[in-house]
């Protein structure tokens, strides 16, 4: 009883230092745990310190456990799934009835698999309303309890491929990789390369959920219309190359808001090229090299410097597979014989 | 080659006609807004993003009258544009038809030496060197206002006052001591 108050109490102390003071209202009305008095009871102008002790009274008083506590942390991260640092796996080879796969099924099996796998687990699957199943999991082992202050997020939606997970050990990494494989018929699991703080933007960039533009050899096809003068006595000189340097940067990387990814990586390994420098061109091992490039909106700085022409378009594909292929990590080799090869990325 | 000639045409009556050329298509349209504005004169504005100007245009385009370039000092590659635009104009314009603006001459990410590049290119040029402030309304206020004291005598619309007169009084010459180190 002692070392569980214990946890119970550090649990709810980290969550309501987490959950900001004008957002923890709403998330306690819709954990549900509580009674419509104790609700009201609770003053939330006081301190975080002073409304940490009264919820630690009203959680006492209910009985409540560490699971409670843990579905509370989960509906505000369900909630608020744009914190933290995100990774995308993709699902492989579905077998045969992978894609009738629904959710009761796909609970009980994961479930169960994990169980299996690892003796002391905890784990909490949840719907949301956006067709995401979320998976909450206190890992534990042989000898010790499920450690919830250090739980790992997974979201899956069903009949698509996608995994995001937050927050996971290399050492967890193959255990879970099993249990999902397992629990959604299919026969393997890779990492897509692709990372952010944002759920909701990795999700839109890998599931294609953004205005896309496609190539068009008439793109205004009504340009009287469509025509935008400022000011007749205005002319831009160059407005056709301008528009053109738009379209193309569109058809890279889309149009509209873009999800927001925050950085691009580059791992090169290419020979070193320069004519003017002997000593390292003739170096047989390749010259390695990280290239990283980072933004609030990494997607939308590609695309404004496609179309103001400081990257030169049309655009390279080493920009463009960020949101072709759904990818912001790239190892790049190099392919095929001879100095006129061409540096193309390859997927590792 | 084909190069911008400054009296190839015929000139409007009552009309200033003048070209901005700036690498970042940004200020370039805040001072054209402003510009034709201008109610004793009818002021026209060409907006490029480099020289040469595209050939299909040629015919419809009117007689220019000032080139003005305008450099991010910010920007390396502000001005390596404007640099090799300068080949695209014929020589003439160099007669008090072309001037340089430059913008953040005040900005920490302004290296003195790109300013000193700008300057010894203005003085080498024989053109006028303006400073702007792009950000607020009244800094594009006060640059427009310049720039069209500077326009109305290159097209000829100033009793008495020639370009290449007022050219002699404007531009830019270099201090003594541009090549010696700065004390920061």
């Amino acid at each position: 009883m002692g070392s569980m108050d214990n946890t119970v109490k550090r649990l709810l102390e980290r969550l309501v230092r987490r959950i900001p003071s004008r957002m923890l209202k709403t998330t306690l009305d819709k954990w549900s745990r509580l009674t419509a008095t104790q609700r009201q009871s609770i003053d939330y102008t006081e301190s975080k310190w002073a409304l940490t002790e009264k919820l630690l009274a009203i959680c006492e008083e209910n009985e409540l456990t560490v699971k409670h506590i843990a579905e509370l942390e989960m509906i505000y991260v369900i909630e608020n799934p744009n914190l933290g640092m995100w990774h995308a796996f993709q699902l492989m080879d579905p077998q045969d009835d992978a894609h009738s796969v629904e959710l009761t099924q796909f609970k009980e099996q994961f479930k169960s698999h994990l169980s299996e796998l690892i003796r002391h687990v905890s784990i909490k699957i949840k719907k949301h309303t956006d067709e995401a199943v979320w998976i909450r999991i206190a890992w534990g082992d042989t000898f010790s309890r499920p450690n919830h202050l250090k739980p790992t997020y997974v979201v899956h939606y069903l009949q698509t491929p996608y995994v995001f997970l937050s927050s996971l050990t290399s050492k967890q990494k193959p255990l879970l990789s099993q249990a999902l494989v397992l629990s959604t018929r299919y026969q393997a699991i890779k990492d897509a390369n692709l990372s952010g703080r944002k759920l909701t933007a990795i999700r839109d960039l890998l599931m294609k959920q953004y205005l896309q533009v496609f190539p068009t050899k008439f793109p205004s096809p009504l340009a009287e219309r469509n025509r935008v003068v400022s000011n007749l006595h205005i002319e831009k000189e160059q407005a056709g190359s301008a528009a053109n340097r738009h379209q193309m940067a569109c058809e890279a990387f889309g149009d509209g808001l873009l999800p927001q990814l925050q950085s691009a990586v580059y791992k090169l390994e290419t020979k070193f090229r320069d004519h003017t420098n002997k000593t390292m061109t003739e170096r047989d091992e390749p010259f390695r090299c990280v290239v990283k490039f980072a933004s609030t909106n990494l997607l939308e700085s590609l695309r404004h410097s496609a179309s103001s022409g400081v990257a030169s378009t049309p655009v390279t594909p080493l920009l463009s597979s960020v949101p072709l292929k759904g990818k912001n990590y790239f190892v790049i080799t190099d392919n095929g014989p001879g100095p006129s090869s061409q540096m193309k990325p390859s997927q590792k | 080659m084909s190069l911008l000639k400054p009296f190839s045409k015929l000139p409007g009556l009552n009309t200033a006609n003048i070209l901005l050329v700036e690498s970042e298509e940004q200020f370039q349209q805040s001072l054209a807004d402003v510009l034709v504005e201008e109610t004793s004169v009818t002021v026209n504005v060409r907006l490029a993003k480099s020289l040469p100007l595209p050939m299909e245009n040629d015919e419809s385009r009117p007689r220019i009258d000032l080139v003005v370039f305008i450099i991010n000092l910010t920007s390396e590659l502000s001005f390596q544009s404007a640099e090799a635009s300068l080949k695209y104009l014929d020589p003439g314009y160099f007669l008090g038809k072309v001037c340089f603006m430059v913008t953040n001459a005040r900005s920490a990410s302004a290296p003195a030496e790109r300013l000193d590049a700008v300057r010894k290119l203005a003085a080498s040029l024989h053109c006028p060197l303006l400073f702007a402030e792009n950000q607020t309304p009244d800094g594009v206020a006060s640059a427009t206002e310049r720039l069209l004291t500077i326009l109305k005598v290159a097209a000829g619309l100033v009793p008495i006052a020639t370009a290449l007169y007022m050219s002699n009084l404007t531009r830019c010459t270099l201090p003594l001591d541009i090549d010696q180190p700065s004390f920061d």
